[in-house]
């Protein structure tokens, strides 16, 4: 039971390693996703040649910065997608790894029974606790990553129709991550290491 | 590469003779197959290598070496302008924000503060010192920018390779400069390293530098509208396009064909490929937040340069001279 254990704080460090990179992940997505609605929020301001003072004597110049903030925000939402595509990676290996943990345990020819399941040596976790830790962290993550892409389509929704509100809403939604409660994640680590804590 | 048969102007190289560029001979002698790749086909062959292979055989080292320093140079103009380019918009962008929070201050809630004595007018006069302090800085961004582009410019017309002193004294000596009417400098239209002519060579330099040179002047633009922005004294801070923005600005602007002799002013801005014949529109000291916004990503556009383009061009210029310009 106890080697069966340390197999599980392997996954969680794994896990832990998964996490870290999804925190770096984090702060590129939340500088492209600035970046974006920056632009976005000019578009409209680029439009009307009211704004352009002493500029309107060169000619083209509205259709020129127009195509050319355009052209920024393309390339920046290409980067939002490869930075969705690794936030997909991250979510995917967190499956795999808690899918793996509960082949472990099922999968084998001697499933532990509930009392097994249930049975605290010192203060090293249970399997249940290992198991059950193991899925919350996948749902946190995959939910999170659900939320993260329809905040993104919802940015190239908004650049034709741009409200400063909404793209601040959305930006704080980024920001807050909802699925990922720091505490909670703080609490299954502390239960699973405990004995590292002591 | 499979052998080729040599051309006759590499038939006397003589292989002791030193080349920056050991690939140069073998690229060089596949010229004749792919002589229809440079741009401008109508400079090639259209006057007749007045050298002897004798010369060209010497002129050719000297001219790569020659163009392989020019292209560098304006490798390091580019990241010149580029450095001086995003300082002067921090520049700007802290100019325009002490500009309005000056603006705003007689309208701002202080709160507990408005107690103090003169608080508004103190911090009035600490604004409009913030402002100076980053109009000099911009202004200074604005001449660095300048510096890289006449560098450029120099450059980019600094590509010829003569022949310095009779070409029938033994000692063969090259030069920038062109001291005899009928060496036009460029070995006769040949290929300097795989494919390219002088003249091409200086087709895509001029192309780059172009942009930069329109790009400079939308600059100026920007930069006279910011250092006239200003709260008080509106006479004080009023500059025209026709002044000059620091001592010396019309000779450099001139360099990079700027500045018209017959109008005694700079050119006016315009987009690349784009006709401007509006008037210059007299500039209003307190543009709108919104104006001050469209400058400030006007700044940061660089409408004019094609950046995509430019970096094409630099790679296919490393390419053909078998170095890296990036």
């Amino acid at each position: 039971m106890e080697a069966m254990v340390k197999k599980y704080q392997q996954k969680f460090r794994k896990v832990r390693d998964e996490m870290s990179r999804w925190d770096e992940l984090q702060s590129r997505l939340i500088s492209q996703f600035n970046s974006a609605s920056s632009i976005i929020q000019r578009l409209q301001v680029l439009q009307d040649s009211k704004n352009y003072g002493s500029l309107n004597c060169v000619a083209g110049i509205g259709d020129g910065l127009l195509r050319k903030q355009l052209e920024s925000l393309e390339v920046i939402f290409l980067s939002l997608k490869r930075t969705m595509e690794e936030f997909h990676g991250i979510v995917f290996s967190i499956e795999k790894i808690h899918r793996d943990g509960r082949q472990q345990v099922k999968g084998g020819s001697n499933q532990p029974s509930v009392k097994q399941l249930q049975l605290r040596v010192g203060v090293k976790p249970t399997l249940a606790d290992c198991l059950d830790g193991l899925m919350v962290l996948y749902d946190m993550h995959h939910s999170e990553y659900l939320l993260k892409a329809s905040v993104v389509s919802a940015l190239s929704t908004l650049t034709l129709k741009p409200s400063a509100s909404d793209l601040c809403a959305l930006q704080q939604l980024l920001i807050d991550q909802p699925n990922i409660p720091k505490d909670e994640v703080q609490s299954i680590f502390d239960i699973i290491f405990a004995e590292e804590i002591c | 590469m499979a052998e080729q048969p040599e051309t006759p102007t590499m038939e006397t190289l003589d292989p002791q003779t030193p080349s920056p560029s050991s690939s140069s001979s073998s690229s060089s002698s596949s010229s004749t197959v792919s002589y229809s790749k440079p741009p401008n086909p109508s400079f090639q062959n259209q006057n007749p290598s007045p050298m002897p292979p004798s010369l060209t055989r010497l002129w050719r080292p000297a001219a790569q070496r020659n163009l392989r320093n020019q292209w560098s140079k304006l490798v390091s103009c580019r990241k010149q302008w580029v450095s001086s380019s995003s300082s002067g918009k921090s520049h700007a962008t802290s100019l325009v924000n002490a500009h309005l929070s000056q603006r705003y201050l007689p309208s701002m809630e202080l709160g507990v503060l408005s107690d103090m004595l003169n608080i508004r007018k103190k911090a009035g006069r600490k604004l409009f010192k913030q402002q100076e302090t980053f109009q000099r800085k911009l202004l200074s961004s604005y001449k660095d920018m300048v510096a890289a582009v006449t560098q450029m410019v120099n450059a980019s017309k600094s590509m010829r390779t003569f022949l310095k002193g009779p070409s029938n004294s033994a000692l063969v000596q090259f030069s920038s400069f062109s001291g005899d009417q009928n060496d036009s400098g460029d070995g006769g239209g040949i290929p300097v390293f795989a494919f390219w002519s002088i003249s091409s060579h200086e087709q895509l330099a001029e192309e780059l530098v172009q942009m930069f040179i329109m790009e400079l002047n939308l600059k100026r633009l920007l930069v006279l509208e910011l250092l006239s922005t200003s709260c008080d004294n509106p006479q004080l801070n009023e500059l025209h396009w026709s002044d000059q923005l620091y001592p010396g600005e019309f000779d450099h602007l001139s360099m990079c064909n700027l500045f018209s002799q017959e109008t005694c002013e700079p050119v006016p801005p315009k987009l690349m490929d784009l006709k401007s014949d509006a008037p210059t529109v007299r500039s209003n000291n307190q543009p709108n937040p919104e104006v001050l916004q469209v400058y400030i990503t006007t700044w940061l556009a660089e409408v004019n340069i094609d950046t995509l383009r430019v970096d094409e061009i630099f790679a296919v210029i490393g390419e053909e001279m078998h170095v890296s310009l990036t």
